[in-house]
């Protein structure tokens, strides 16, 4: 199929287009935007680390900056975008061992129970960094 | 686009795909173990990260090879991940070695810098 323009991404007739997505497309629309956002994280982290090398005391007033409520909101966030593509990636996994493909919504929905699990457990460790202690 | 997908999967390779899977679960193994240890094990949660803090857990060998492992492991994942997006529009898959060259050279090339970004931690290099 030749691809020209864009297309194929937008519009009704796209197999992007939200009615049009089923849930393995759902799971690998979110696998892709996940891992690119990771990818990202991954400069950042590099980045951020590199101000050590500069002035250790700029490295622990950085640090102390995000540890703001508001930057560790984003830091949960980024729990909730590797635990998503942790456990789906898991489950992609298991479909090239060739383990559940025929059940492949109901793993999907397997795993996402225990990514909300995960989630959960994840912000009960983090909440109290956002709302403060006692 | 399914068509497409197949063509893709024959682009990426096997050895690629195969990589891709086993850094997979290490990557959980040793994210796991880097989160835990990073912001949890015998750490107040509401301390913040200092240089100190960071060096007194480089101190263990374990987790420099933990962090080593895991920024190698993260860098072949996420990037050979990002070719396989890119490969998946035609302009790119038309340039394939390029993107090839250009991948393993930003891999490496950011490696070799988060490497280097430890050093303060692990107090080598003098800082």
């Amino acid at each position: 199929m030749k691809v020209s323009g864009f297309k194929w991404l937008f519009g009704k007739n796209s197999e992007f287009w939200p009615t049009n997505m089923k849930t393995g497309m759902w799971a690998w629309v979110g696998h892709r935007l996940t891992g690119v956002l990771l990818v990202v994280y991954v400069f950042l982290h590099l980045s951020f680390l590199s101000q050590a090398s500069l002035d250790h005391l700029s490295f622990d007033e950085l640090m102390a900056k995000m540890a703001q409520p508001l930057f560790v909101f984003f830091d949960f966030l980024l729990v909730c975008a590797v635990i998503y593509h942790a456990m789906n990636g898991l489950r992609v996994v298991l479909f090239d061992l060739g383990i559940g493909i025929r059940k492949q919504k109901l793993v999907f929905w397997i795993m996402m129970a225990i990514s909300a699990a995960m989630v959960a457990a994840g912000f009960w460790a983090i909440s109290v960094l956002i709302f403060g202690g006692d | 686009m399914s068509d497409k997908r197949i063509a893709t999967s024959k682009v990426a390779g096997t050895w690629a795909w195969a990589m891709q899977r086993l850094t997979a679960v290490l990557l959980i193994v040793l994210l796991g173990i880097h989160i835990w240890a990073s912001h949890f094990a015998d750490i107040d949660p509401e301390e913040t990260i200092t240089v100190a803090g960071v060096e007194a857990r480089l101190d263990q060998v374990l987790f420099v090879v933990v962090d080593y492992s895991l920024l190698a492991m993260v860098l072949f994942h996420g990037l050979n991940g990002a070719r396989t997006v890119l490969f998946d529009f035609d302009i790119f898959a038309k340039r394939k070695k390029m993107i090839d060259v250009a991948l393993w050279v930003l891999g490496i090339a950011t490696l070799i810098w988060g490497i280097v970004v430890l050093f303060p931690f692990i107090g080598v290099g003098g800082w």
